[in-house]
């Protein structure tokens, strides 16, 4: 998932490098300065909640938007003054925008009719994109007869026909079913490792992001907050932001006691001694306020008299999702809500005691739980994964 | 229909409503066309004769136009000018329609379509007029090409058929550019924006992805178009010179000066037969059906 894989039929420089970009529309700034650098042939994704200027940065690379300052560079060339239709991506849109009065062929071979490819080589490519895409047969097909899982193919084909150096994917799959989704996802990846493209991938699903991506950017209010691949972004968020909307996770407020390396001892006020990792890198010090984040699925039940960091807990509400199980439980000394993912193995443990009202004790291993500057992050709602509280982040 | 109607708004009402819709349509439609037909098919004759041995029907005025060389150049030159003024209004309407329903703001659309209503809330012969002083021999146009140096002697503008032309596209423009722009604006942005990327330039994204989309409201302003030129009389009868005259006066001359309405009848549905034909011709080359331009 992290290894860059470089792909067979890489001849030309699809790297793509943003140099102090600045949106502004108005008196709005949409992308602060941004200094970004993908590889060529690397499959990375802006992940984000709407609104935070993806979309935005996606329009610069493709050419639809000029940046108010800084400028991009594909394969090293500046692309300043390069029109959209002159430049070597190709865009995959929102809602693939397929020619619905063309058939099948001719959305494909519309790129290369614009390049004066003669019909013969056009029908001989979109042939062979069909058969990549998994479609033989269906070129004389109107658009209207497709399914959905279909036209997305169709809209692949179209981009990969003119032999972009990138491709542009906004939201392509958000307009899917779940399980067409997901298959998309795999084939996805398929396609960007067979072809060597460099895939620029817009989303505000983070399991689109993290299962495809060799890297993603995540974004919040026109900043990338982090820049990582997704084992990394999500064992080691680097700030409030990435830690909320990345996965879930509990938040507690604490104060820094002191530290060792990586490893530090906090004051949980009423909650008593916690524990957590910092980055290497990080400012913390003793008596810094500091967020203490543990994921739900690194909570777990532990008896009385353990060692290490204990959180005691009432059950609020129990939820059986089949592979797991999702606890509510409410903290005894601070009243603050605790979620806790069990997994099958370990719940199975607990069958009797898994009810509402029950007192339960959990404990985490301290390098699993991440602490970052008290930054007054955002809060992220869990339904919709927009913010519903900006921070200062 | 009744059924449907009566459904909704209860029998009585239903009842008026269609009661109203047939009285306007075998009074005011059918009646007058049949009767009309009828005058077109009979001879013209004194109020004597009427009735008499040499009242019956005749092809006679319908003939009247092949034999006449004068009469028949007119009615196809009146043809060909309706087409020209069709494709000069497409031409002007087409850029404004798509800067209208994609490029504009939407304040600026508003303004631009407010000051292209304005000068429809004056009488269509008073405009006419207003365009008769601006192309006059010693009229304000002419003035300023020569203060600008361009020409050295006014131009006779309404002497051929340049102001007719001018004219009626002016005259018109409304009813092209609202059915192409309402075409125009129910596209997707990003279909532009697909080709765009995809490498077309904005001759190929309009020819292979703009006009497509917008053929039923081409279609639809054409005929709109064509039909209004052609049967304009004010237009030609003010800014026409005697070598422009327009088919439509030909009629209004059988009628009002040749007293001979049945002449004038038959010629008046020579006009309709062309402006139907000129009409199926454009559906089927445009291969959009009745349902399409009634939208």
């Amino acid at each position: 998932m992290t290894s860059r894989d470089p792909g067979p039929e890489v001849t030309m420089d699809g790297s793509v490098r943003l140099e102090e970009v600045v949106m502004r529309f108005g008196d709005f700034t949409a992308i602060d300065k941004t200094t970004l650098e993908i590889g060529s042939g690397e499959f990375f994704s802006f992940l984000g909640p709407s609104g935070c200027g993806k979309t935005t940065l996606l329009n610069m690379i493709s050419g639809f938007l000029t940046p108010s300052e800084g400028q991009v560079l594909i394969g090293g060339e500046p692309m300043a003054g390069v029109p959209v239709n002159r430049r070597p991506t190709a865009m995959i849109f929102q809602n693939l925008a397929l020619f619905p009065l063309m058939t099948v062929f001719e959305n494909i071979e519309f790129g290369l009719e614009v390049r004066g490819v003669d019909r013969k080589a056009r029908r001989e490519a979109s042939e062979r994109l069909l058969a990549l895409v998994a479609l033989e047969g269906s070129g004389p097909k109107r658009i209207g007869e497709l399914s959905g899982g279909q036209k997305q193919r169709v809209a692949i084909a179209r981009a990969l026909a003119v032999e972009p150096r990138v491709l542009l994917l906004d939201e392509p799959l958000s307009a899917l079913d779940l399980k067409l989704r997901q298959h998309m996802r795999a084939e996805l990846k398929a396609i960007q490792r067979k072809t060597g493209i460099t895939f620029i991938y817009i989303t505000h699903d983070q399991g689109e992001a993290l299962t495809m991506s060799d890297r993603v950017a995540v974004m919040s209010a026109g900043r990338i907050q982090q820049v990582a691949d997704p084992v990394t972004l999500y064992r080691s968020p680097a700030t409030g932001f990435v830690a909320a909307f990345v996965g879930e996770n509990n938040r507690l407020r604490t104060t820094l006691i002191q530290r060792q390396g990586e490893r530090v001892r906090l004051d949980g006020g009423v909650l008593g001694e916690l524990a957590g990792r910092v980055a290497a890198s990080s400012r913390l010090e003793g008596g810094d306020r500091a967020a203490l984040y543990i994921r739900p699925e690194h909570l777990r039940p532990v008896e009385e008299g353990a060692v290490g960091p204990i959180l005691a807990a009432t059950l609020e509400a129990v939820h059986f999702e089949g592979a797991w199980v999702v606890l509510e439980a409410r903290l005894d000394a601070s009243g603050e809500m605790l979620r806790v993912q069990l997994g099958h193995e370990i719940s199975r443990q607990y069958t009797d005691a898994l009810v509402a009202g029950r007192r339960m004790r959990f404990g985490y291993e301290p390098d699993d739980a991440v602490v970052l500057p008290e930054d007054g992050s955002p809060r992220v709602d869990e339904a919709t994964g927009e913010v519903v509280e900006a921070g200062h982040v | 229909m009744f059924r449907q109607l009566a459904a909704r708004f209860g029998s009585p009402l239903a009842m008026a409503i269609l009661g109203l819709l047939g009285i306007w349509l075998i009074v005011m439609v059918t009646l007058p066309q049949l009767q009309m037909i009828d005058y077109s098919l009979r001879p013209n004759l004194l109020p004597a004769q009427q009735g008499g041995p040499q009242d019956g029907w005749t092809l006679a005025n319908y003939a009247t136009l092949f034999a006449n060389d004068i009469h028949r150049a007119i009615f196809f030159k009146t043809l060909w000018s309706s087409v020209l003024v069709t494709l000069l209004t497409l031409g002007v309407s087409y850029p404004l329609a798509w800067y209208l329903a994609k490029v504009a703001t939407p304040r600026q659309a508003a303004l631009c379509i407010l000051l292209l209503i304005i000068p429809f809330w004056i009488n269509e012969i008073l405009r006419t007029y207003s365009w008769f002083i601006i192309l006059a021999f010693r009229g304000p146009l002419n003035e300023v090409l020569m203060m600008l140096g361009l020409i050295d002697r006014p131009i006779r503008f309404l002497s051929g058929d340049g102001g007719v032309m001018v004219g009626m596209v002016y005259a018109y423009i409304l009813f092209m550019v609202f059915p192409v722009y309402n075409a125009i604006e129910s596209l997707d942005d990003n279909q532009v924006r697909a080709a765009r990327d995809l490498g077309a330039g904005t001759v190929r994204t309009h020819r292979r992805i703009v006009i497509p989309h917008a053929k039923p409201g081409i279609a639809t302003g054409c005929i709109m178009t064509f039909m209004l030129a052609a049967g304009s009389y004010a237009v030609p009868a003010l800014l026409g010179s005697p070598g422009s005259r327009w088919f439509t006066q030909i009629i209004y001359n059988w009628f009002f000066e040749g007293g001979n309405w049945n002449q004038g009848a038959a010629y008046a549905f020579l006009l309709l037969v062309l402006c139907i034909g000129f009409m199926s011709l454009v559906m089927k080359v445009f291969k959009v059906g009745l349902g399409d331009i009634a939208k």
